[in-house]
C-alpha cells in the first residue's frame, strides 16, 4: 500500500504543467525519432542530454528526466511505423513486427488494423510492466544481480529454441538460414579475445556486418524486388479505407481474446528488460516465438497475424519499462537507452541506486508516474495519427517505392556513417531478393544475426568463468536459475520433434505429402 | 527450378566452407588450457558452418530424390524485366554518390527521384522536377538540419556551390 500512496505523491509531481509538457515534448520528439529511420532511441535522448543540463540546473532534475524518459517510450511507440509499412524497422526492437506487421498491412491491405494492434499491444505491454515496476522495483532488481552469463546465456537459448520452427515450411531450409545469421554474426572481431575473424584480410569487416543494413535491404529492398516481379512494377494492393475507429475497437477486441498470452508475454519481456545488457529486442524476438508456439493455428504467422504483432510488441514496450529499472534502484542500466539517461543522472548530480529512493522520493515516483502518462500520451497522439500514417500505403507506387529506397539508405548510412553499409544494404536486398525466391525463410537468419553475438558471449563469459568447466550451466542449490533455464531451453528445443512424432504415429505417414515442396 | 534450388544450396555450402576453412584454428574445444574457457574465436563461426551446411547438403540430397514441378524461375521475361528496372538503377545510384563521382545523398536523391517518376511512372516534366526536389530538401532539412544525421555530400558542396 505505501507503494500507492508514493504513486500517487508521483503523479502529483508528474502532473506539475511543467513536467508535463517536458513529457509531452519528450513524447512527440522521441514518436519522430523512432519513425525517421538511422535514428534510435539511444541517439535521441542522447542528442537532448545537454538540453536537460539545463532544465536541471533550475533544481527540476524530474523535469529533466522526465523528457529524456519520453523520448524513450516515444521511441518505442514510433518504430513501429516504418515497419509495418514500409517493411523497415525503425529501430532494432522493431525487427520481429517486419514478420507479421508488414505483410498485414500490405498482404491484408489493413495497414490501419496492424498500426492499431502495434500501439494497442505497446500501451498494454507497458502498463503491465509499469505495475510490476510500481510494486516491486528493489526486490526485483537485486534477484536480477543474481543473473550471470550462464543465466543469461540459457535466456539466448530459449529464444533460439522458441524460433526453431519459425516457418512452417522447410525445417532444413530455417536451419540453415540460422547458420548463415550466426555465421554473419560472428564476422568481425572476436569479442572476446580481440582476435579478428572471417574478414579475410579486409579492414572493413573488422567492425563486423551490422543487422541493421543486412535486415533494411533482406526485408525493404527484397520485398520491393519480390513484389516487382510477382505483381508488376506499379502494382499496388488494394488498401482498406476503414475508419481509424473502427480499427481501433478491432485492436482491442483481439488483444482481449490473447489477454492472458499477452500479460505473460508483458512480465517476459519486463524480465528480460531488467537484465542488465539485454534490452527489448530479444526480448521481441522470444516472444514472437512464444505466441507462435502456443498459438493452435500457426498458420497465420509470418501472413499477417494478429498475435505476430500483439505478443512482440507488448514484450519489447515491456522491456523498455524494465531496462530501466535496475538504472534507477542499483545503478546498473538494462539497455544502451537507459545507460545514456543513467549519465544524465549523473550530470544532474544524482546517485543512481537503492538511497535514490529514500532521498530523492519525488525524483523517483514521479520517474514512474510518468511511465503511465508518458505511455498514455504516445498512445493516444498514435491512435489520432494512425489513419494519417495507413494513407502513406495509397501513394502512388513511382513515388513512394523510390522514397523508401532512399529512407532505406539513409537508414543505412546513418547508423555507422559508412557507405559500406549502404553497399551492404544492397547485396543483401538482392540475396533477400532470391532467397524468398527460393522459399528460404529469412526470419531465422535476421534473429540469430541479432543474438548470435551475445549467445557467443555470454557462453565464453561462463565458461571463462568457471574455469572451462561446463556444469555451470547445471546451476547450484545456492543459485539454480542456470538449470532450470536450460532444462527449460532444452524442453523447447526438443517440443517440435515431439510434436512431429506425435503427429506421425496419429496419422500413416503420406508419400504424395511428402514430395511437394 | 531444380537447378536454381541446387546452386542456391551449393552457394551456401560455399559460403559455409570458406568460413570453415578460416576459422579451423580454435574450432574445437581446447582442454590445454591455453585459451581462456576452453573456448576460442574458432569456435563458434566453426560449428555455426557445421550446421548451416549440413543442413544445406541434406537439401542438395532432397533435392535430387524429389520430383520437381517443371515450372521456370521467373515469372516470364517480363518478371525478370521488372527486376532488372529495379536493380540497375538502385546499384547506379549507389555507385554515385561517393567517389569517384561524388553526387553525394541529395543530389542522387533527386536524380533517383526524378528517374523513377519520368520512367516508371510516366509523369508530367513539372511533377518529375517537383518530386525530386521536394524529397530531397525535405530530406535534407529533416535529417542535416533537423537531427544534424550527416548524409555524404557532393562535390558541389566542397566547391561551396550547394548546400549539400
Amino acid at each position: 500500500m505505501e507503494a500507492l500512496g508514493n504513486l500517487a505523491g508521483g503523479f502529483g509531481v508528474a502532473l506539475q504543467p511543467f513536467n508535463l509538457l517536458m513529457l509531452v515534448v519528450g513524447v512527440v520528439l522521441g514518436l519522430v525519432i523512432g519513425i525517421l529511420p538511422g535514428l534510435g532511441g539511444t541517439s535521441g535522448v542522447a542528442i537532448l542530454l545537454p538540453v536537460t543540463v539545463y532544465i536541471a540546473g533550475g533544481g527540476n532534475a524530474t523535469a529533466a528526466v522526465t523528457l529524456l524518459a519520453g523520448i524513450y517510450w516515444g521511441a518505442l511507440f514510433g518504430g513501429v511505423v516504418t515497419s509495418i509499412l514500409f517493411n523497415i524497422p525503425g529501430e532494432p526492437w522493431s525487427v520481429a513486427l517486419l514478420f507479421d506487421g508488414y505483410p498485414m498491412a500490405k498482404r491484408k491491405g489493413r495497414p490501419g488494423f496492424a498500426l492499431m494492434l502495434a500501439f494497442v499491444a505497446s500501451l498494454f505491454g507497458a502498463l503491465v510492466a509499469a505495475v510490476f515496476f510500481t510494486l516491486f522495483a528493489l526486490p526485483l532488481a537485486r534477484f536480477a544481480l543474481e543473473f550471470g552469463p550462464a543465466e543469461l546465456f540459457a535466456v539466448f537459448l530459449m529464444a533460439f529454441a522458441t524460433l526453431v520452427g519459425l516457418e512452417s515450411g522447410s525445417p532444413l531450409k530455417s536451419i540453415t538460414m540460422l547458420g548463415f545469421g550466426l555465421l554473419l554474426a560472428a564476422v568481425g572481431f572476436d569479442s572476446i579475445t580481440g582476435e579478428p575473424r572471417l574478414n579475410f584480410g579486409r579492414v572493413e569487416l573488422l567492425s563486423g556486418i551490422g543487422f541493421i543494413p543486412v535486415t533494411i535491404g533482406l526485408f525493404g529492398i527484397g520485398e520491393i524486388l519480390a513484389s516487382a516481379e510477382e505483381s508488376g512494377v506499379g502494382f499496388m494492393e488494394k488498401i482498406s479505407a476503414k475508419l481509424g475507429l473502427k480499427d481501433l475497437l478491432e485492436a482491442i477486441r483481439e488483444l482481449r481474446k490473447r489477454v492472458w498470452m499477452l500479460i505473460i508475454n508483458a512480465i517476459i519481456g519486463f524480465w528480460i528488460g531488467v537484465l542488465p545488457g539485454t534490452g527489448a529486442t530479444p526480448a521481441s524476438f522470444l516472444s514472437y516465438g512464444i505466441a507462435r508456439q502456443y498459438s493452435k493455428d500457426k498458420s497465420g504467422f509470418g501472413r499477417g497475424e494478429p498475435a505476430g504483432i500483439l505478443a512482440p510488441q507488448a514484450s519489447a514496450n515491456a522491456a523498455g519499462v524494465g531496462s530501466l529499472l535496475p538504472m534507477i534502484t542499483l545503478g546498473v542500466p538494462g539497455s544502451p537507452t537507459a545507460a545514456v539517461i543513467m549519465a544524465g543522472l549523473f550530470i544532474w548530480g544524482l546517485n543512481p541506486g537503492p538511497l535514490l529512493f529514500t532521498e530523492q522520493k519525488d525524483f523517483v515516483w514521479g520517474l514512474i508516474a510518468s511511465i503511465y502518462l508518458g505511455h498514455i500520451i504516445a498512445f493516444a497522439i498514435c491512435v489520432v495519427a494512425t489513419p494519417l500514417l495507413a494513407s502513406i500505403m495509397r501513394i502512388p507506387y513511382a513515388l513512394i517505392t523510390p522514397f523508401i529506397v532512399l529512407i532505406s539508405i539513409i537508414g543505412a548510412y546513418a547508423a555507422s556513417n559508412q557507405m559500406k553499409d549502404v553497399f551492404t544494404v544492397l547485396v543483401f536486398g538482392v540475396i533477400g531478393y532470391w532467397l524468398r525466391k527460393m522459399k528460404y525463410p529469412l526470419a531465422p537468419l535476421v534473429v540469430a544475426l541479432v543474438l548470435g553475438d551475445q549467445t557467443e558471449r555470454e557462453l565464453r563469459k561462463a565458461l571463462i568463468g568457471s574455469g572451462g568447466d561446463p556444469t555451470v550451466f547445471l546451476g547450484t542449490l545456492e543459485r539454480p536459475f542456470a538449470g532450470i533455464l536450460m532444462a527449460v531451453a532444452i524442453g523447447l528445443f526438443l517440443l517440435p520433434v515431439f510434436q512431429a512424432l506425435r503427429r506421425r504415429g496419429r496419422k500413416a505417414p503420406d508419400p504424395a505429402a511428402e514430395q511437394v515442396e | 527450378m531444380r537447378p536454381y534450388q541446387l546452386a542456391t544450396a551449393a552457394a551456401l555450402i560455399g559460403v559455409a566452407a570458406v568460413a570453415m576453412v578460416d576459422s579451423r584454428r580454435w574450432a574445437l574445444i581446447d582442454a590445454s588450457g591455453a585459451v581462456p574457457g576452453g573456448i576460442g574465436a574458432g569456435f563458434y563461426p566453426f560449428w555455426s558452418a557445421v550446421l548451416m551446411s549440413g543442413s544445406a547438403l541434406i537439401l542438395v540430397s532432397q533435392t535430387l530424390r524429389n520430383p520437381q514441378a517443371a515450372k521456370g524461375v521467373f515469372e516470364g521475361r517480363q518478371g525478370l524485366r521488372d527486376v532488372l528496372l529495379l536493380i540497375i538503377p538502385m546499384v547506379v545510384a549507389i555507385g554515385i554518390i561517393d567517389k569517384p563521382l561524388q553526387l553525394g545523398f541529395y543530389v542522387v536523391a533527386a536524380l533517383y527521384m526524378a528517374f523513377f517518376t519520368r520512367v516508371v511512372g510516366g509523369y508530367r516534366p513539372q511533377w518529375v522536377v517537383l518530386s525530386a526536389l521536394v524529397v530531397s530538401v525535405g530530406l535534407f532539412v529533416i535529417f542535416e538540419q533537423g537531427f544534424r544525421v550527416p548524409l555524404p555530400k557532393s562535390f558541389l558542396y566542397d566547391a561551396g556551390v550547394l548546400p549539400f
